[in-house]
């Protein structure tokens, strides 16, 4: 499936590389770098306590940012608080200073109208919309898609979420005249019979594995496992390299277990196949992909 | 004698155009991918890489650095698609360089029905693909992408994959038109 996606790429990186002139670049660096940096810090509000590599960091400046336990943020509250007219609401609390607003979800099991009507309330145009989650995600942001102008507050080391390790964004910091529109994605408790639509692994803390350690092992013996724990498989993913993950509700016993996936309440998902080690995807990174022509 | 500031701000410049000299083609074919012509893919670049001059203490090291600019390209382009396009002057000289990059592909056969099925689905699945499929992106470097976890990223491109072999299955052969995929026709 891959690779006829890939023959829709318009232009490889390779090609990509042919384009632009030396001059061009050249004035590009020249003038991005002749940008007063710390002049435009209304575009870059926050100045995280310390640069955090790869996926954190990824998740702390980003476009999807896999957030925390919002009871955990009650206490350890992210931003630093010299300041302050806190204007506190029931379900988000708001605190401006300095050219900023800083956002916190004071109340997880809110109704989404309530934050949005709150947003509304300090000319916010940001939407707040609840998915059922697992259960250490629930009451956390999971997804958050706006401007670079907004910025997660982080909480290092009282949280641990998938993406973001111990980073852990507790809340939003917008310039206080920003106008644009941002999504916010918050977890919510599942309904019975509802599968999540975020989770992290059923062995994180919080999870209905914690505890236990299932990679690597054979399916039989972890289903034994899930028994002790009044968990049952809802489906199996048996991954291949260029299929991608095939769904099955049965497979061998001795096969072998990759990892476990919070499915539903009391079920899971287990990526599984036939070797002790799971297959890798084929890397296409170094391949030109074609130019797409008038095929056939 | 150079001030301490003089010195910082000349180191911040080298590591800046490190950055940029190992990153600018892919970002470059990232944009071009998901653009229509010229000026949206060089405003693209443009506004990705002020971000990470701007953010340089946050931008991570070595290959990371490239998942983090597609992080950023891709909010960049989103807030493009929302109207918020901030044209610059910056980007003036690369958009003449890309002026005849973006030539309207023509789809027949099968490819056409791939590429119909592939425009019909939503922006997260479609991203979601793309970022395998024409990034060449692993599971792990699709979730440093997105800022989610890589179990997440499975089960989401899992349900990506579904939907496009249904859209696939779904596609009307006989109702298409060449050009069916993105904007270009």
């Amino acid at each position: 499936m891959n690779d006829i996606i890939a023959e829709l790429s318009v232009i490889s990186d390779e090609q990509a590389a042919g384009l632009v002139a030396d001059a061009t670049h050249a004035d590009l660096i020249a003038k991005i770098t002749a940008t007063p940096y710390q002049a435009e810090r209304r575009d870059m509000p926050v100045r995280k306590p310390a640069r955090t590599a790869g996926l954190v960091a990824a998740v702390a400046m980003s476009v999807a940012a896999a957030i925390v336990a919002a009871a955990l943020l009650i206490n350890s509250a992210g931003p630093p608080r010299r300041l302050p007219r806190p204007i506190v609401a029931e379900a988000l609390s708001f605190t401006t200073f300095g050219g900023y607003i800083d956002v916190i979800v004071r109340d997880p099991l809110a109704d989404a109208k309530r934050y949005n009507a709150e947003f509304k309330a300090h000319g916010l145009h940001i939407r707040l919309s609840l998915v059922p989650a697992s259960p250490s995600l629930v009451g956390t942001v999971v997804y958050f898609d706006g401007s670079s102008a907004i910025n997660p507050i982080t909480a290092r080391g009282r949280c641990w979420t998938g993406g973001g390790g111990s980073h852990c964004p507790v809340g939003l910091r917008v310039p206080i005249d920003y106008h644009g529109a941002a999504s916010l994605v918050f977890g919510r408790a599942a309904l019975p019979g509802e599968h999540y639509e975020t989770m992290v692994p059923s062995t994180m803390p919080g999870e209905a594995l914690h505890g236990l350690r299932v990679a690597g092992r054979r399916v039989a013996a972890v289903l034994a496992m899930l028994a002790g724990r009044r968990v049952t498989v809802a489906r199996y993913l048996v991954e291949s390299p260029r299929r991608g993950n095939v769904v099955a509700h049965r497979v061998p016993l001795r096969w072998f277990v990759y990892e476990a996936d919070p499915w539903a309440p009391g079920q899971v998902v287990l990526f599984v196949g036939k070797t002790m080690h799971e297959v890798a995807y084929v890397p296409r990174t170094s391949q030109p992909a074609p130019t797409p022509s008038p095929a056939r | 004698m150079r001030s301490a500031q003089d010195v910082r701000s000349v180191g911040r410049r080298s590591r800046f155009e490190e950055i940029y000299a190992a990153h600018w083609a892919p970002i470059l074919a990232y944009a071009v991918r998901r653009t229509s012509n010229g000026d949206d893919a060089a405003d693209i670049v443009a506004e990705t890489f002020l971000t990470a001059w701007r953010r340089l203490d946050d931008v991570p090291p070595g290959d990371e650095a490239r998942l983090w600019l597609y992080g950023v390209a891709r909010r960049v382009l989103a807030n493009h698609h929302r109207g918020e396009r901030r044209k610059s002057e910056l980007s003036d000289r690369l958009s003449r360089d890309l002026a005849l990059v973006h030539q309207d592909p023509e789809y027949t056969g099968e490819r056409a029905v791939v590429a119909a099925a592939f425009r019909s689905l939503a922006d997260a699945d479609r991203e979601l693909l793309a970022l395998v499929g024409w990034e060449g992106l692993d599971h792990g470097e699709v979730a440093a992408v997105l800022g989610c976890s890589r179990n997440a990223v499975r089960i989401r491109l899992h349900r990506a994959r579904a939907r496009f072999a249904e859209a696939v299955s779904q596609v009307d052969s006989h109702a298409l038109v060449p050009n069916a995929i993105g904007d270009r026709s």
